[in-house]
């Protein structure tokens, strides 16, 4: 069979980018799961949690690794190829900034204060729905791209509006929870380990943003 | 005439000669034109059975009713056959070997997957014998060189029309605030477009075939009505009649656009198949029509124009080269290829199928499916394809440094064994 033409088609790399995403969602909604149950004290499966969250992201990884492998010099791609790679790098940022928050949390068995243990969870509610919304993200984008229709351009551009919204929220409740953690705790030790928990869990919101941001950039016309 | 080895031999020639032509009749079926055929089997726009149908039906329309150009090219445009005159045998036997040398190629070639072209090959044999037969002096460097350079231009053009019916499409119809209405104002015109080009070279000389002669003023004056007509019976089509165009689908704008390019892609593939029988179906038939004519007059004949039978015979041999080997290369293909949509695989067929029809008109025999990798990359440039992997291109002009030499000097020597061997 002569293959000049069939050649010329490269799987799209979206389909992968997709699963990447997914496996994300995913880890938002353990990460939730186990930050609660942390806080809760009464958790058994943290760390049954964790290293779920360490398989996806370690399955995730594998998706990056393929996407990258398969992308060699003289491919032709409908958006910008180092455009797609950042966002890609982004959203497995995401990935590595969730897995740092559990694994952070892990380092303490004996749980957060009581005072902020509340605001931590409700932080967290904040940040999970930006990583959710990076599948759908990515999905209405393999569609933009296939289809070209204006509407959907018009979706994602919304889609990515909420995401900065989310991100801007988290932060600024974020900066309020570095606050209070200063003005009501007096232990050193735990000053450092919450303000480091507070950040991380903020850099999460943080790198989907940035996808988002590198999304908006493809989208571009 | 010198006679040939022995009485007979001539119609023995013949004989072998129409096999070959046939054989490679059906590689070109199997092989470029399951390839134009996939695009529309990938986006859904055809079934299996009706890419199939319609193949048959166009490839065969197109190498009877626009076919005969680039065959007299490949038959005595290349090279000076008034110099053959006093020994027709050798144009005979040279013609022969040519068939033979592009046939051998073209089977290697696909044993070891390289992306030739049937083509490029036959043109590069039947320039390897005539150098031997009517030495330098008598290959017309000018058709060569013109062949050559529009084996380069033509994907370019294919690029270049595909990229700019695809921004096109995208700036007046994707882009706007409600899609369907624009398709539906748009869509026509499209239709139109197509068929002005079909009914342009169909019968600006194209009909040379039916022996009709007509210039270009009076070929314009049928071509517009026609393409006019067309085009409004489109619209009645996609507006007006309750139950049929697009109205019946229940999705979103999106996919009611979608339905529109589904119809104006039946339309251009069975376009690309009417252009692939122009062009490609002459490949196997010129050589043979040569050898037809010696055999038949036992001269050298300047002015015969190509039998229209034997055209057809060539087209129906494509045709079933299809059925029979092309169907599992379609399938494969239309499999592979889930990124065209209708949107896209109209703007790559449209304008692969007009530079070849474009190119069959002025008689340069050039490789289908390379004119279609151009149009699609060239989609691929205006950001309306999934991706590409670019290093194709780089293999298509490696193999056209790799056909040129080979097929020339195999049929070098197999013209010189032949002349040895059958030539009293």
């Amino acid at each position: 069979m002569r293959s000049t033409f069939m050649y010329l088609f490269v799987k799209s790399p979206f389909e992968n980018l997709k699963r990447h995403a997914d496996k994300v969602s995913e880890c938002a909604r353990m990460f939730s799961q186990a930050v609660a149950c942390h806080i809760d004290k009464k958790c058994e499966e943290f760390d049954d949690l964790t290293d779920q969250v360490a398989k996806l992201e370690s399955e995730a990884d594998a998706i990056k690794r393929n996407i990258r492998g398969h992308m060699p010099r003289g491919i032709l791609m409908p958006v910008d190829k180092f455009q797609f790679f950042m966002y890609l790098r982004e959203q497995d940022k995401v990935l590595d900034a969730v897995e740092d928050a559990l694994y952070w949390l892990s380092y303490r068995p004996q749980g957060v204060e009581d005072q902020v243990g509340e605001d931590l969870k409700f932080l967290v509610g904040k940040v999970v729905p930006a990583i959710e919304n990076l599948s759908p993200l990515v999905e209405m984008a393999t569609h933009f791209f296939k289809r070209k229709y204006k509407q959907k351009r018009v979706e994602i551009k919304s889609l990515i509006r909420e995401i900065r919204r989310i991100e801007n929220e988290a932060d600024t409740l974020e900066r309020e929870l570095i606050h209070k953690i200063f003005t009501q705790i007096k232990d050193p030790l735990q000053v450092y380990f919450l303000i480091r928990l507070v950040e991380t869990i903020g850099s999460i919101a943080d790198h989907a943003q940035n996808a988002s941001d590198m999304m908006r950039a493809m989208v571009s016309t | 005439m010198n006679v040939l080895f022995f009485p007979g031999a001539d119609s023995l020639v013949l004989g072998f000669a129409t096999l070959l032509g046939l054989y490679m009749a059906a590689n070109i079926g199997a092989n470029d034109l399951a390839n134009a055929m996939g695009t529309s089997v990938g986006s859904g726009a055809l079934t299996m059975r009706q890419a199939v149908l319609a193949a048959m039906v166009f490839d065969l329309a197109g190498a009877v009713l626009a076919g005969g150009h680039v065959t007299n090219t490949i038959r005595q445009g290349m090279i000076n056959p008034s110099l053959l005159a006093g020994s027709p045998e050798k144009l005979l036997l040279g013609m022969f070997a040519a068939l033979l040398a592009a046939g051998i190629w073209v089977h290697i070639a696909t044993h070891f997957g390289l992306p030739v072209s049937t083509t490029h090959s036959i043109v590069g044999a039947v320039v390897g014998f005539g150098i031997l037969a009517v030495g330098f002096g008598g290959v017309s460097c000018g058709k060569v060189g013109a062949i050559a350079l529009s084996w380069v231009i033509s994907p370019l053009a294919g690029a270049i029309i595909g990229a700019a019916i695809y921004y096109l499409i995208q700036k007046k119809i994707l882009s706007s605030d409600s899609p369907y209405r624009a398709a539906q104002n748009y869509a026509p015109w499209l239709l139109c477009m197509v068929f002005a080009v079909i009914v342009l070279s169909v019968i600006f000389k194209g009909l040379k075939n039916l022996h009709l002669h007509l210039g270009f003023g009076s070929a314009l004056l049928i071509a517009l009505p026609l393409s006019l007509a067309a085009g409004f019976g489109g619209k009645v089509f996609l507006s007006k009649l309750g139950g049929v165009g697009c109205r019946w689908i229940r999705g979103d704008e999106e996919e009611k656009v979608e339905c529109v390019f589904g119809y104006l892609q039946i339309m251009t593939a069975c376009y690309v198949a009417f252009a692939h029988g122009a062009n490609d179906v002459a490949n196997a038939v010129g050589p043979l029509a040569a050898i037809y004519s010696v055999v038949k007059t036992q001269t050298v004949a300047m002015q015969v124009e190509v039998p229209i039978w034997m055209l057809a015979l060539g087209g129906a041999a494509v045709s079933l080269g299809l059925l029979f080997f092309g169907a599992r290369v379609m399938q494969t293909i239309g499999k592979r290829i889930t990124e065209i949509t209708p949107v896209r695989g109209f703007s790559a067929e449209f304008g692969a199928a007009t530079t070849i029809l474009v190119c069959s008109r002025l008689g340069l025999p050039v490789s289908t499916t390379h004119v279609l990798v151009g149009s699609v990359v060239g989609v691929g440039f205006m950001r309306g394809m999934g991706v590409l992997d670019l290093r194709v291109i780089r293999n298509i002009i490696s193999s056209w440094f790799i056909t040129l030499p080979f097929t020339i000097a195999l049929s070098m020597v197999l013209y010189k064994l032949f002349v040895f061997f059958l030539l009293s």
